[in-house]
C-alpha cells in the first residue's frame, strides 16, 4: 500500500507547491507555516483536487477519508445520533468515545461547540479503518486533554496510510517519517528519531532537546519526556 | 474596468436599463459581449451558470402560469450576467472607496464597510460550499437537492459565526462609527470610453427614437 506524488505541482495566484516522494504505510506527520499549502496538499493526497502538474498515484488503498480543519463542513444530520448514522455508525459508542452521550434532548450538531462537534466528527471518522487517512489540523479546537485522547487513538491505529497536517507544537501521536513544508516544497525529513534533526518546524522543547544531545526516540509526550529525563 | 465608481454606475444603468425591456436587455448584452471581457468574467464568476439555470427555471414557470416567462429570463439573465462583470472586477477594499467617495466618512463609510464585509463572505462562501460537496462525497452522499439544505445551514452558520466574531474584533478595537479613508481611483481611458457607452445604451433605449431624428416628425 502506498501513495506516490511525482513532481505535482499545486498553483495559484502567485503562489505555488511542489511536491514528491512516496507514502507508505504508516503515520506520517507533515509540518509547515500558516498559508504554506498544508490543506492545499492534503486535498491533493484526498484525490479531492486534481494537481495543476504531475501525477498521484494510489497502490492498494481502497478506501479514503479526509478530516477537514472545519467540522462543520461534515455535518449532514439534524442531531447527534442522526450525524452518526449519516456515518453509518451505530450512535451510542461513537458518541461516547467522543464524550457526547448522555444528552436528553436531542441537539443539532451546529449547535455543539467547535471543539465538541470535531470531537463528533473526529469519532466517527476514527470508527472505520481506511486505507488512507487525511487529517487537516485534527488538533486545532481541542483542549489538551483530548488532544492526548486523539494522539493515543492515532497511535493505535493499525495498517493504512496515516497523514496528518498541523501546526501542533506540543501533543503528537507516534510518528513513522516526517515532512515538511518550506520555501513551496514538500521536503522529506526521513524516518524518526534521525528526522528530528533536519525538522525546521521542530517545536521549541524538541530542538532544544536536540540542542542538549538528547534525541528522543519519537515525538509522543512520553518519548519527550524519557529524553529529558535520561542520564 | 478599473475604477469602481464608473463600475458601479454602468452597472446600475445597465441593470436598470436590461429590466426596462426584452431591447433593452439585448443592447445591454451587446455592452457587455463588447467591453468585460466576457471569457474572463465567466471564468471567475463561476456562479453564474447555476444561477441562470435557476432563473431559466422561474422563467419556464412564468411562461407556462401567465407568460412573460422568456422576457424575464432574459432581462434576469443579461442582469445577472452585469453582476458577474461587476464581481469579476473586485479588489479587495474598493467599496470602502466608493462609499466614502459618495457619501462620506460616516455614513459612505460604513455602507463601503458592510459592502465589503458582504463581497467577503460571499468569497468565503463559495469556497465553503466546494468544502461541504467534498465532505459530502466522502460519506457517500451524493450531491444533489437533497444536499442544499444541510449545505445551506452550514453556509448560514458560517456567515453568523463570521459576523459576529469581526464584530467583537471590532468593538475590541474600539470601532464606533465611520472611519478616516481617503480613496485613490484610477481611470483608465478604456473604462470613460465603457462608461459612456454604456449612456448610451440607457439614453437609446429609454429616450424614444423620434426625438433624435428630426425627419421623422
Amino acid at each position: 500500500m502506498k501513495l506516490s506524488l511525482a513532481s505535482v505541482r499545486a498553483a495559484r495566484e502567485g503562489w505555488s507547491l511542489g511536491a514528491a516522494g512516496i507514502f507508505e504505510e504508516g503515520i506520517h506527520l507533515v509540518t509547515g507555516n500558516v498559508g504554506s499549502g498544508k490543506s492545499t496538499l492534503a486535498l491533493l493526497l484526498a484525490g479531492l483536487v486534481p494537481p495543476a502538474a504531475g501525477t498521484i498515484e494510489r497502490e492498494g488503498i481502497s478506501s479514503v477519508m479526509t478530516a477537514f480543519q472545519f467540522p462543520e463542513f461534515h455535518v449532514t444530520g439534524t442531531d447527534l445520533e442522526s450525524e452518526c448514522r449519516a456515518w453509518g455508525l451505530e450512535p451510542a459508542p461513537v458518541l461516547a468515545a467522543a464524550g457526547l452521550s448522555g444528552g436528553k434532548n436531542p441537539i443539532h450538531p451546529l449547535r455543539l461547540s467547535r471543539g465538541e462537534l470535531k470531537r463528533l466528527v473526529l469519532a466517527c471518522i476514527l470508527a472505520r479503518d481506511y486505507d488512507l487517512l487525511v487529517l487537516d489540523e485534527p488538533f486545532s479546537s481541542l483542549d489538551c486533554i483530548e488532544k492526548e485522547r486523539l494522539c493515543g487513538a492515532l497511535s493505535e491505529r493499525k495498517g493504512g496510510i496515516t497523514i496528518i497536517f498541523t501546526h501542533e507544537q506540543a501533543h503528537f501521536p507516534r510518528v513513522d517519517r516526517i515532512w515538511e513544508i518550506q520555501g513551496g516544497m514538500l521536503h522529506d525529513r526521513g524516518k524518526l528519531p534521525s528526522a528530528l534533526v533536519q525538522w525546521d518546524h521542530a517545536p521549541a522543547q524538541i530542538k532544544d532537546l536536540i540542542g542538549r544531545g538528547r534525541i528522543p526516540a519519537n515525538i509522543t509526550r512520553a518519548d519527550l519526556l524519557e529524553a529529558a529525563c535520561r542520564t | 474596468m478599473q475604477d469602481i465608481r464608473l463600475r458601479a454606475g454602468a452597472a446600475a444603468l445597465l441593470s436598470l436599463t436590461a429590466f426596462s425591456g426584452s431591447a433593452g436587455a439585448l443592447a445591454v448584452f451587446t455592452w457587455w459581449l463588447v467591453f468585460s471581457r466576457p471569457r474572463l468574467v465567466l471564468k471567475k464568476a463561476r456562479i453564474v451558470f447555476p444561477a441562470i439555470v435557476l432563473v431559466a427555471f422561474f422563467g419556464m414557470v412564468l411562461q407556462l402560469t401567465g407568460g412573460g416567462g422568456f422576457s424575464y429570463c432574459v432581462r434576469m439573465t443579461v442582469i445577472i450576467l452585469i453582476g458577474a462583470w461587476v464581481y469579476s472586477g473586485y479588489r479587495q477594499g474598493e467599496f470602502i472607496g466608493l462609499g466614502t467617495w459618495l457619501l462620506g466618512r460616516k455614513t459612505g463609510f460604513e455602507l463601503g464597510m458592510i459592502a465589503e464585509m458582504g463581497m467577503q463572505s460571499l468569497e468565503l462562501m463559495v469556497s465553503d460550499l466546494s468544502r461541504i460537496r467534498q465532505a459530502q462525497e466522502l460519506k457517500g452522499i451524493r450531491w444533489g437537492p437533497g444536499s442544499l439544505v444541510p449545505a445551506s445551514g452550514i453556509l448560514l452558520h458560517g456567515a453568523l459565526r463570521r459576523a459576529e466574531e469581526t464584530a467583537e474584533l471590532m468593538a475590541v478595537r474600539g470601532y464606533h462609527h465611520g472611519g478616516s479613508y481617503c480613496p485613490v481611483f484610477g481611470t483608465p481611458a478604456r473604462d470613460i470610453v465603457a462608461g459612456m457607452a454604456a449612456v448610451c445604451v440607457g439614453i437609446i433605449v429609454f429616450v424614444p427614437v423620434s426625438e433624435f431624428f428630426i425627419l421623422y416628425h
